[in-house]
């Protein structure tokens, strides 16, 4: 058994244990599931420290670390040869800082879902499930398995808004089920595809493995996705529908513009934890999905709709940050700013330069983070009193100091205040875009310049909901009874937002504790797009 | 006359030979007439007497079928009947399927406390499965005509055999004129064949060279006309009208029935007369006589769209799956239209994988409408809350219907789809692009129907909760095969092996 096989196991063992054990011991669930997140981390901690930095991996199968390959599905299907489906993990440095964040986050969600009041049994299993569902996603490197991954992580998301979440929770809970639905049917189309041009040299059958997708001389010369056949389909050339086909269902997780409708219903339909995880890591399973399948297997097609790609992420930003502003429900802003935040991610990723991807690792880790502290300070009011409209709450500063303290932590490392996480990292997203005009000619300067207006807007949607919120004079529109409910942070919910501001900190001053590890990684992608 | 005589003691040893090939179906036969005997004279006796040994009998021929499994094209009875890897293969699916219908309706409330009891429903299954059988090997049309008959006759009695109320009175009527007309439409297509080439062999090469040599458009009418009657089975749009209305009406265990075993003998029966359509080039289907590719992916077009679309707005459950599995044979026939191992193994897989899903679905809305007497979706309100085991095994069923991981409903969509982007890749037709990518939309379609029983059940509160005992063999029974696609996930070789 493999670290990364545990990593992801783990949860499910905890999950069959919390079905099995009866309901008198309802109360031990969550301890249950918080040792089980406190342990990934303390995995996921071991494999930073003991993670090679110097090797790239990305499209070199021997420069993976943690590997563990088993045959799984030998499927002899006569003329096409045999399915080759491999169990096929291991990490680069791509995928390394998303196992820590995952820990983080679910460990931060698993102190959220204290106030889950109701079939408790059913929520942690789903809740680990889903645990499982992402560890898997980030370190599965054979399709078929990732695809596996990637479609579990629906149910169970789809059944914990369903069944904890809002009033329009149903509406909410089928969108999002649809709408990622609809992106990853067409990728398993692709996913074939590529499996019917792809030959592993090793053993010449048909392959699912990720990295050999990569390489262009492992491709069948007159297959479809050939590079050097050309073929089309509908007109089209098929490399680049494939990306298109690849790059639209991840970037509905993402989500850019104009395929984000359903993350504001999920989002203020779902309860605070499912909020966490679905801002703290499945918008970064989109992320990552485009850096790890869209531009490492089709690097020509990622250059060709570079432009394209930076110009969606330009307008999420701003599209983003303009209706942040416009919110009179917190949690709804904050779901809006995430689309403005993941903009700077596709505008990183988009300039195909070192900086700019670094810049969108960076930020997707530092947004996971942060993300998961605003949900988390949000749902900490709505626990209270039920209520998040903004103009129902004004002082409260006065009334929780160590809540503003948190937020006003959380608000300024959010839009981008020097010594943050998000600072360095739509900083670096940024200077990619701009340098990318000399380095590689992708993206026009104008659209770095267009997103920093972004940072802007962001100021000013946080200081604005700061000073409505928690400055002036003490109302609320619960009179008495709202005052006595809004009591400080607990200590439940410190050991939540403490390890979440540490980290902002300390990625903030210390970029380099997560460029190090995965600058070898960004270079070998970099060097893959551009050639 | 006295010209025949010398080939007389030739075809007798011919069949004599022929016979220990056919001992699997000798045993149907035996035990059809033992479950006759049994129920006429020892049924007040021994009430389960008939249901233990149609049991046996279909284990027993389960055992004797898979002695066959290696076996290469063998024809049997002068070349009527060719006994093959793949009919071996179709034959245990009906197994499987008989196995569970039997299982089915000993369970099943309305069968124990009919007066018929169910000694004779099995005497038919038996019948049936007969037909089923011969339906898998046949290459001559007069014994796809015989066989497609016998199975139809025994499906309209089951429909029929409770007669409770108008419904099922009407749905046996309907499936039985249907039925007729479609049989009759196809009889004549024969005997046209019979007079274009001379031959009823479909695998004789004068066969496919007479059709070849005259006018097109007679050819392809009659091929079609053939063609209707295997669709019939097959229940494909637009020959589809029957099954909604008989599904709804006949007895819960018949439908699934009816729903799995004939639609997977219809494609036994389309695959031995596709056959001769392949192109032996490119391994796609010729276009020569009749654009079979055109019509075929026209058929599994509409098929998918009508029964997925008309599904969602289903609220009796049967008549969802009725639908639904219109729907399926519209997916399924995707896989057919490449001539190649990987093909046939993908179809395979799939129809093992729907039987299972499908017989577990029925079962277990059984149950609930034997115990609660719901019949309609929106009356599932709360009802996963209470009755936690059985929705949730139902609800990996539906996964697996709609195709999601980590069931092996996904895995078996997977199959289906590579076979059918390989015949695109060889071909290149643009139809059959349109098809795939329909056949992706309706993935997400059917998600959406599919989810409303579990919406209902889960996210949904109800204001009086039911709730039964699950110590039931139907619950342990649907249990247990959702488990199995949960299995079958992680261990596809376990299939995989037989395939």
């Amino acid at each position: 058994m493999n670290l990364l096989s545990i990593l992801i196991f783990l949860p499910i063992a905890a999950a069959l244990l919390i079905l099995v054990l009866p309901s008198s011991f309802n109360h031990r669930f969550k301890q249950i599931s918080l040792s089980v997140s406190l342990i990934q981390f303390l995995l996921s901690l071991f494999i930073y420290t003991n993670f090679n930095q110097s090797i790239g991996g990305i499209s070199k199968e021997n420069e993976f670390q943690f590997v563990e390959k088993l045959s799984w599905i030998r499927l002899d299907l006569g003329s096409i040869g045999k399915l080759e489906i491999d169990y096929f993990l291991g990490i680069d440095g791509l995928s390394m800082p998303f196992l820590m964040l995952s820990a983080l986050v679910m460990f931060v969600a698993t102190l959220a879902s204290w106030e889950i009041k109701t079939n408790l049994k059913a929520y942690f299993s789903l809740f680990l499930l889903l645990n499982t569902a992402v560890m898997g996603v980030f370190c599965a490197l054979d399709f078929f398995l990732f695809y596996i991954f990637y479609e579990l992580m629906l149910l169970p998301l789809y059944f914990l808004i369903g069944m904890w979440g809002g009033v329009r929770r149903e509406y909410a809970a089928i969108k999002f089920f649809l709408y990622t639905l609809f992106g990853s049917v067409f990728m398993l189309l692709v996913i074939i595809g590529l499996y019917f041009s792809v030959l592993n040299p090793a053993t010449g059958n048909h392959t699912f493995n990720m990295i050999l997708m990569m390489s262009p001389e492992n491709y069948i010369s007159d297959s479809v996705f050939s590079a050097t056949a050309g073929q089309s389909i509908l007109g089209i050339s098929a490399r680049l529908l494939a990306f298109l086909v690849l790059f639209i269902a991840f970037a509905i997780k993402v989500p850019i513009v104009p395929l984000h409708t359903w993350l504001p219903d999920a989002h203020v339909e779902a309860p605070t934890p499912v909020s966490i995880i679905l801002a703290g890591l499945l918008l970064k399973v989109g992320g990552y999905g485009i850096l790890r399948v869209c531009f490492s297997i089709f690097p020509d097609s990622a250059s060709q709709s570079a432009w394209w790609i930076g110009l969606i992420g330009l307008i999420s930003i701003l599209y983003g940050a303009l209706n942040a502003l416009a919110q009179a429900d917190l949690k709804r802003l904050i779901a809006y700013s995430s689309i403005s935040h993941m903009g700077f991610v596709m505008l990183g990723i988009a300039s195909s330069t070192t900086e700019g991807i670094s810049g969108a690792m960076l930020q997707m880790i530092s947004h996971g983070a942060l993300s998961a502290m605003l949900f988390f300070l949000v749902g900490m009011i709505y626990s209270r009193v039920h209520d998040r409209e903004i103009s129902n709450f004004r002082g409260l500063a006065e009334l929780m100091p160590q809540f503003t303290f948190f937020v006003m932590i959380a608000f300024f490392a959010s839009l981008g205040l020097p010594g943050f996480s998000a600072f360095m990292a739509e900083a670096f997203a940024l200077i990619g875009a701009f340098t990318s005009e000399d380095v590689n000619g992708l993206l026009p300067r104008w659209m770095a310049i267009g997103a920093s207006v972004g940072i802007l807007l962001s100021a000013a949607y946080f200081l604005w909901t700061l000073q409505r919120m928690f400055f002036g004079q003490l109302y609320l529109n619960g009179g008495e009874s709202w005052k006595a409910r809004l009591v400080d942070v607990t200590i439940r919910e410190k050991f939540a937002l403490v390890p979440l501001a540490i980290l902002t900190f300390l990625l903030g001053i210390f970029p380099s504790l997560l460029f190090n590890k995965m600058n070898a990684s960004v270079l070998a992608l970099v060097q893959l797009i551009t050639g | 006359m006295d010209d025949l005589i010398p080939y007389i003691p030739l075809s007798i040893r011919d069949s004599l030979s022929s016979l220990p090939f056919l001992s699997a179906e000798l045993c149907l036969i035996m035990g059809f007439i033992i479950v006759i005997i049994a129920d006429l004279f020892f049924s007040k006796r021994f009430p389960q007497l008939s249901f233990i040994i149609v049991f046996i009998t279909l284990i027993v021929q389960i055992y004797l079928n898979a002695g066959f499994l290696k076996i290469d094209n063998t024809p049997l009875f002068g070349g009527m009947i060719i006994l093959n890897h793949l009919s071996v293969l179709f034959k245990l699916l009906f197994s499987l399927t008989s196995i569970l219908f039997v299982l089915f309706v000993r369970f099943n409330k309305a069968f124990q406390n009919h007066d018929k009891g169910f000694g004779d429903m099995f005497a038919i299954l038996l019948a049936v499965h007969l037909g089923l059988n011969i339906m898998a090997m046949s290459v001559n049309l007069l014994m796809v005509y015989l066989s497609l008959e016998m199975v139809s006759l025994g499906s309209y009695l089951m429909v029929g055999y409770l007669s409770a109320g108008k419904r099922q009175t009407e749905a046996a009527m309907k499936y039985a004129l249907f039925g007729a007309v479609c049989s009759a439409i196809m009889l004549y297509g024969i005997s046209l064949l019979y007079g274009f080439t001379g031959t009823l062999f479909v695998n004789d090469p004068s066969f496919i060279s007479g059709l070849k040599s005259i006018p097109p458009i007679s050819s392809g009418l009659a091929l079609l006309m053939v063609f209707i009657g295997i669709g019939f089975k097959l229940s494909l749009v637009p020959l589809h009208f029957w099954s909604p209305d008989v599904y709804e009406g006949a007895p819960t265990p018949v439908t699934a029935f009816l729903s799995t075993a004939p639609k997977i003998a219809g494609f036994a029966i389309l695959i031995n007369f596709l056959k001769i359509f392949y192109d032996q080039r490119s391994d796609g289907l010729s276009t020569s006589i009749l654009d079979w590719s055109f019509i075929l992916a026209c058929l599994a077009i509409l098929s998918m769209l009508l029964g997925n679309f008309v599904a969602i707005w289903q609220n009796n459950i049967k008549r969802m799956l009725a639908y639904s599995s219109i729907a399926h044979t519209g997916f399924m026939l995707m896989a057919l239209f490449i001539f190649s191992a990987g093909g046939f193994k993908a179809i395979i897989f799939y129809m093992t994988i729907y039987v299972i899903m499908n017989m577990a679905a029925f079962i277990m809305i059984d149950e609930i409408e034997e115990k609660t007497g719901m019949q309609y979706i929106d009356e599932l309100k709360g009802f996963g809350k209470q009755n936690s085991i059985l929705m949730i095994s139902l609800l990996i069923v539906l996964l697996s219907l709609t195709g999601l991981p980590p069931t092996v409903g996904f895995t078996a969509k997977f199959l289906v789809f590579s076979s059918a982007l390989q015949a695109y890749n060889s071909s290149g037709a643009t139809l059959l692009l349109i098809m795939i990518i329909i056949a992706s939309i309706s993935t997400v379609v059917s998600l959406f129907y599919y989810l409303k029983i579990p919406m209902n059940a889960f996210l949904r509160d109800s204001s009086n909760p039911v709730q039964f005992s699950i110590h039931s063999p139907k619950v342990y029974l649907g249990v247990f095969l959702a488990f199995l696609l949960l299995l079958l996930t992680i261990f596809p070789s376990l299939l995989e092996q037989i395939i």
